[in-house]
């Protein structure tokens, strides 16, 4: 999870802002002197327009699965709009790789797209004069490849994602779920680096959306791409994310790891989302670990390094005293009170 | 309009009136000036003819010179196109007619199978049988050179308007005007420009079909899914790509619709060009019949026109919906047995241009109509006379004049005009105790109109009429828009002809909504009057304007009620389909809800359908009215006498500067009450949150 740090990030995004509305470019700029983020914003507002992404930074590192998590209107699809220059963003910079696509030319933009970029949509976002085969292949037409080759890698991708057979059908005579499918291997097709999801599962069954979850996951184990995922779903962000970052009313108000956002929620608005998650099915025994070592624990229930705090709390049901937490190895590296277990698991309750 | 404010302020101190009540207060202020001052200052009645300004001549003058310019390169073009055509009219007119009809069925089988198929079959047989093949290939020549054209220009407007959001509004209101200035108006300066002949009934129904190609497009573009265009971008296809290899393919389904719109209104103009080109066409047959009064002739060459629009309405319409993939095999099989009797054809002499095996059933239609009119000409009469005398008399010259005593048995004097006035006022008193000082004022207002009638109202009345309508369904900008374009019909000398079409239109859109109104309220109670009224819409939608001529002059002779008649058949049909549209699409919840609040069926009906399609009707209201103006000069054909018949004059004298000015005239009536409906269903949807 954190031992990318060494490669330059992904995607580098630096005070980037979305408004909306007319000459927001002239009007943010003015909007500048205002103070901090929140007063431009308000100065903005003002003058009826929307800033829907404001002064957001954030870095995905190469392979990471970055989550932008919120609910609807709170900017996320904006943003990543705004990564992948769908939307021209009002200012600040994006970085894909040390680029900048917000300055590349139309034509590097479009080089990008064929070889670099690929993008699934809510609503999944296929051709309907096309069969699967077709919209799975478009990109590569785009690129110029060879009707055979299109259509081998069309299959190659089509068997990925679970859909051999189906190649030559509509999506009309698709389901919710298999039409997502093709989305993805649309998106695949050209085997990008960066990989984008706008709420990729959310318009699916509850029990697809869990098995595409597992297959999303499969994949991106074997392929190692670096992802920004969209969801509204916590739940979601949670079981996927490397990292989430969460936006409000186009704001990003904390980035953490799974654990951090719920174990330690910046403000009201990240612990109500966060409130109904069984936090000890995601949150692991380091996160409460204590400053120093005891010398003297009578105990040792077997705690391990990245035992969820569900598992570690059945094991030291009736202790009372602070017990040791080995790594792999079996070194005793930190120490758990099992007080901390029960109020870290007790927190959501309130 | 600062009178509007005083009156507005002075009476908005003691009681809050609502928008509406204030304009109508204000009209009704405007009446009584008109009324009461017009013996003394007649100027206030009628505009001073010194004060008219010869509008005719400047358009004269000034198209005349633009036209100049453009004759060279428009010859040209008749010259470049009268090729194609002929063409295509020698091969249609040269292959033998089974195997044409043989070829249109193996079309309708690949299309629609075996429904599709029997169509073009037994309607083609049709045409052959009436002995008017060559005539009607002739049409089909014209039909075949326009609709590329007009699909060409379509749907590069439309593509443009899209790629080019800044060039919408522009387009948008072109389109509006090609669609909205009368076909025959433009068929003047065309004339001028493209000579005479059939070239120019070509050129005109290019540019009369081409509008909703172009509109449908745009929808069309307009209406891809955002995902859908936002995975061709990151495909990394150039704009060009995503336009033809996504956009453009994925909008098919309404591309066809405009295709099937376009296709039809070329069809139609076509007929009606034969106003103009002295070709041989089927449109020629039906003007010529209709003149001769052949009706028994004029009725079939009519069907001929139906038979070829349904044909091509219901194969082009089945292309925009997806279908299954029917066997070649018997597409095949159907051209090889066209072949060989086409083969047997040859041998055994029979005619090339088609089988003239009905004449006998049109001189039967002749003596039948006969018979009919012989029989029950009085019924007819009556009908017609009552209409005229109580209804259409009345409104356009207002009671004052029409009550006669040779019709109404007593004459009409001072003592009824104070009846009138006396029982309005008693209505509009009850009305304003019982709070609706709207319809309170509207009352007296319709009482000013019923005296005098349409054709007399003073010019104040109607254009600050008008614009204070326009101020309550659509503020300033509208009422600003309405005042200005009727000052123009005003000061250009045509408007006391405006006033009769306006006076024409009016009535029949007004029977229109009634009727209208209640069939679809009707339907959308019963599916089985639905399933009886929606075969006969489709009917009167599909054939030509033109058709519907013949039926009214049948019966009733030329004269201003067959033209009414003649309006009402056409306009009716999107006031019926509308209303029921709008009646039976309500939410599934809310009438759940209703349901479950215990409201009947009628309740349902007037408390949670009615009003929640308010917008939909009234938009059907909007559309009766266009098509109202549409007929209007149509109709002058049979003898009226507003703007529509000056049109003709003008067509008949070549005369580019009144055609254009009339023709404008009767856009801007329709353009401007089109405007006012639109901002009432704008408002009412705002209302509604839709």
């Amino acid at each position: 999870m954190t031992d990318k740090n060494s490669t330059a990030p992904a995607i580098a995004v630096e005070d980037l802002w979305q408004v909306f509305g007319e000459n927001a470019t002239s009007a943010l700029r003015d909007a500048r002197g205002a103070g901090d983020d929140k007063a431009i914003a308000q100065t903005l507002k003002d003058k009826t327009l929307i800033p829907a992404v404001r002064a957001a930074n954030f870095e995905v590192k190469s392979g990471e699965l970055f989550v932008i998590m919120g609910l609807s209107g709170s900017g996320k699809s904006t943003m990543i709009r705004c990564i992948s220059r769908l939307i021209e963003p009002t200012a600040g910079s994006v970085r894909i790789d040390g680029e900048d696509i917000l300055q590349a030319s139309d034509k590097r933009l479009i080089d990008l797209r064929r070889h670099k970029l690929g993008m699934v949509f809510q609503h999944f976002g296929l051709f309907p004069h096309m069969t699967v085969a077709d919209n799975v292949a478009f990109p590569l037409k785009m690129q110029g490849a060879g009707k055979a080759e299109r259509r081998a890698r069309a299959l190659e991708v089509l068997q990925m994602v679970g859909l051999e057979g189906r190649e030559d059908t509509y999506p009309r005579n698709l389901s919710g779920g298999q039409r997502q499918r093709v989305g993805i291997a649309r998106s695949l097709a050209v085997n990008p680096d960066i990989w984008f999801l706008d709420e990729p599962f959310s318009a699916l069954d509850p029990l697809i959306r869990r098995q595409l979850q597992d297959e999303f996951l499969n994949i991106q184990a074997t392929l190692k791409k670096s992802i920004v995922f969209i969801t509204h779903d916590i739940q979601e962000a949670l079981k996927l994310a490397d990292r989430i970052a969460i936006m409000r009313d186009g704001e990003i108000v904390q980035i953490g790891t799974p654990e951090e956002i719920v174990l330690h929620p910046v403000d009201d608005y990240v612990a109500e989302f966060s409130k109904d998650v069984p936090k000890g099915r995601h949150a692991c025994v380091e996160s409460i670990l204590m400053d120093g070592i005891p010398d003297n624990m009578p105990d040792d229930p077997g705690i391990k390094i990245g035992m969820t705090l569900d598992t570690a709390l059945t094991k030291c049901m009736e202790l009372y005293e602070p017990v040791p937490v080995r790594n792999a190895e079996g070194n005793v590296i930190g120490a758990v009170h099992p007080h901390e277990l029960a109020n870290a698991l007790q927190a959501e309750e309130t | 309009m600062s009178a509007t404010e005083a009156v507005s302020q002075g009476a908005g101190r003691r009681l809050s009136l609502t928008r509406g009540s204030q304009a109508a207060l204000f009209v009704l202020a405007v009446v009584l000036l008109c009324r009461l001052l017009g013996a003394q200052f007649e100027w206030l009645v009628k505009w001073p003819a010194a004060l008219t300004v010869p509008m005719a001549d400047w358009m004269t003058w000034l198209v005349g010179g633009f036209l100049d310019v453009f004759k060279p390169i428009a010859r040209t073009f008749t010259f470049l196109v009268s090729y194609p055509m002929e063409w295509v009219g020698w091969l249609l007119n040269a292959v033998p007619w089974p195997m044409t009809v043989a070829a249109v069925t193996a079309i309708g089988w690949m299309i629609g199978g075996i429904r599709l198929a029997a169509l073009g079959f037994l309607g083609l047989m049709f045409v052959v049988f009436t002995g008017y093949w060559s005539q009607g290939m002739n049409t089909l020549a014209l039909v075949a050179v326009s609709v590329p054209l007009a699909l060409v220009m379509g749907a590069a407007i439309g593509i443009l308007a899209f790629e080019y959001p800044r060039m919408k509004g522009a387009v948008n209101a072109l389109l509006d005007i090609m669609q909205t200035v009368p076909t025959f108006a433009y068929l003047v300066p065309l004339l001028v420009l493209f000579g005479f002949g059939p070239v120019v009934g070509l050129i005109a129904s290019a540019i009369y079909a081409a509008p909703p190609m172009a509109r449908n497009v745009l929808l069309g573009l307009e209406r891809v899914d955002t995902e859908i265009r936002e995975a061709a971008v990151m495909s990394g296809g150039t704009r060009r790509q995503q336009l033809f290899l996504v956009e453009l393919p994925a909008a098919t389904q309404q591309i066809m619709i405009g295709v099937n719109q376009c296709l039809m209104a070329a069809l139609s103009m076509v007929i009606i060009a034969a106003v103009i080109g002295g070709f041989d066409d089927i449109g020629w047959e039906v003007l010529q019949t209709m003149r001769k009064a052949l009706f028994g002739p004029a009725f079939l060459a009519g069907s001929v026109v139906v038979v070829f629009a349904i044909i091509i309405d219901r194969m082009s319409a089945a292309l925009a919906e997806p279908r299954q993939p029917q066997n070649r095999t018997v597409a095949y099989g159907i051209l090889a047995v066209g072949a060989a009797v086409t083969i047997w054809a040859v041998l055994a002499g029979w005619p090339p241009s088609g089988v003239a095996a009905m004449d006998g059933l049109a001189k039967r239609v002749d003596e039948g109509v006969g018979v009919f009119t012989a029989t029950y000409g009085t019924t007819l009469d009556s009908i017609k006379n009552t209409s005229m005398f109580y209804g259409l008399l009345p409104l356009r010259i207002g009671l004052a004049e029409a009550v006669l005593p040779f019709t109404w048995g007593f004459a009409w004097t001072v003592k009824h005009t104070a009846m009138l006035y006396g029982a309005a006022l008693l209505i509009s008193l009850i009305l304003i105790f019982k709070g609706r000082v709207t319809a309170a004022v509207m009352v007296l207002i319709i009482a000013y109109i019923a005296e005098i009638g349409v054709a007399h109202l003073a010019w104040p009345v109607v254009i600050l009429g008008a614009g204070a309508i326009g101020w309550v369904s659509g503020g300033w900008k509208l009422a600003r828009l309405a005042v200005i374009l009727l000052s123009l019909i005003l000061i250009s000398g045509l408007w006391e002809r405006a006033l009769l079409s306006l006076y024409l239109a009016g009535a029949a859109v007004f029977a229109c909504a009634v009727i209208g109104g209640l069939l679809g309220l009707w339907s959308a109670m019963s599916t089985t009057a639905w399933m009886v009224l929606r075969p006969i819409c489709d009917f009167l939608q599909t054939i030509p304007l033109f058709v519907f001529l013949i039926p009214v002059l049948m019966f009733f002779q030329i004269g201003e009620f067959s033209a009414f008649i003649a309006i009402c058949m056409y306009a009716v049909v999107p006031m019926i389909r509308y209303t029921r549209h709008g009646l039976v699409s309500t939410p599934d919840e809310i009438i759940e809800a209703a349901t479950a609040s215990g409201a009947g069926k009628w309740q349902t009906m007037f408390e949670v359908r009615a009003p929640f399609a308010a917008p939909t009707i009234l938009l059907g209201l909007n559309q009766t009215i266009l098509y109202a103006f549409a007929m209007l000069v149509i109709a002058a054909l049979i003898g009226t006498t507003e703007l529509g018949q000056l049109i003709f004059l003008a067509l008949g004298q070549y005369d580019v500067g009144l055609g254009i000015t009339a023709g404008a005239a009767m856009a801007i009536l329709a353009l401007v009450a089109d405007r006012l409906v639109q901002g009432f269903a704008e408002e009412r949807r705002q209302a509604l949150g839709l």
